[in-house]
């Protein structure tokens, strides 16, 4: 089913999906503070022929939506050119099941970009493969130089306790570390699709 | 009864959302068992991860089985590891 103009504007604004969360505002106004736009990419943006229509789906208790919806939510707010709406998830399976990754995970937060009438540009969902890949190449790397943390492919259960703690602060820090090479790989991708529209439109 | 302690460990993703699930199946786990589980640890993870363990043994895994698994057969493999280590 097509996404009209009319259902888009029933989404929430940016600043109307922060007032109704009930958990990780603070998380998600801490990546909102740690987000600097480049003035390469603001001037993208800037750029664009005419404003965007962004459809995002998202959930306040996931953390792909509190990395990288800020990231769009500044974007729009310091060029002017990106109109959000934003739909909760699991009150909008229908807008959701259009969106699904891999064609069956419902992934957050989906980001869905439309020109002036309301033809589909491209979509985002949940986070570049390049940042998965890093994450996972991090991963690697953590078990390498601390052979106490045993093998990637065994269960965290089986750890002691005092390993598997001092993991998931290795692996919290190695997520902070990589946090701005991400952001600015989200930012790449939503470029590539608003410089989708084409300039005469 | 089993004559030893079994117990069964849950590791999922926190940063995923998936504590109802978790909780959920911790409340099964908690009315089959009452006593019979010698503690039900929840272990907050990142990556995806949603993977129940019995005495050690991992019984489901997302990674490896794929979705939140069958309530109905996670209970059959901890009834299985009890009769086992009672036996």
């Amino acid at each position: 089913m097509a996404v009209t103009r009319e259902r888009f504007e029933q989404g929430l604004t940016y600043e109307q999906y922060k007032e109704q969360m009930t958990r990780n505002r603070d998380r998600l106004e801490a990546a909102e503070g740690g987000f600097t736009p480049s003035e390469s990419d603001l001037a993208a943006f800037r750029g664009l022929p005419k404003t965007l229509n962004v459809l995002a789906i998202a959930e306040d208790w996931c953390g792909d939506v509190i990395a990288n919806l800020p990231i769009l939510g500044k974007l729009a707010a310091e060029s002017g050119k990106l109109n959000v709406r934003i739909f909760l998830r699991d009150q909008n399976l229908d807008l959701i099941d259009q969106y699904l990754k891999e064609g069956k995970y419902r992934s957050i937060p989906v980001f869905v970009f439309f020109d002036d009438s309301f033809q589909e540009l491209g979509h985002f969902i949940e986070r570049p493969a390049s940042v998965t890949e890093l994450r996972a190449q991090k991963r690697l790397e953590l078990y390498a130089q601390n052979p106490d943390f045993g093998s990637p492919d065994s269960p965290v259960d089986q750890l002691p306790e005092e390993v598997r703690v001092r993991l998931a602060q290795a692996t919290a820090q190695s997520r902070e570390e990589t946090t701005p090479w991400a952001n600015s790989e989200v930012v790449r991708a939503l470029r590539k699709i608003a410089e989708r529209v084409p300039a005469g439109s | 009864m089993a004559t030893r302690p079994i117990k069964v460990k849950i590791t999922y993703c926190a940063e995923c959302g998936y504590e109802p699930q978790t909780l959920a199946l911790t409340e099964t786990l908690m009315k089959a068992f009452q006593h019979d589980l010698s503690s039900i640890e929840l272990i907050p993870w990142y990556e995806g991860s949603f993977d129940v363990s019995v005495d050690g043994e991992i019984v489901h895994s997302m990674y490896r089985d794929g979705g939140f698994g069958n309530p109905n057969d996670i209970v059959g493999a901890v009834k299985r590891r009890l009769a086992e280590a009672g036996s």
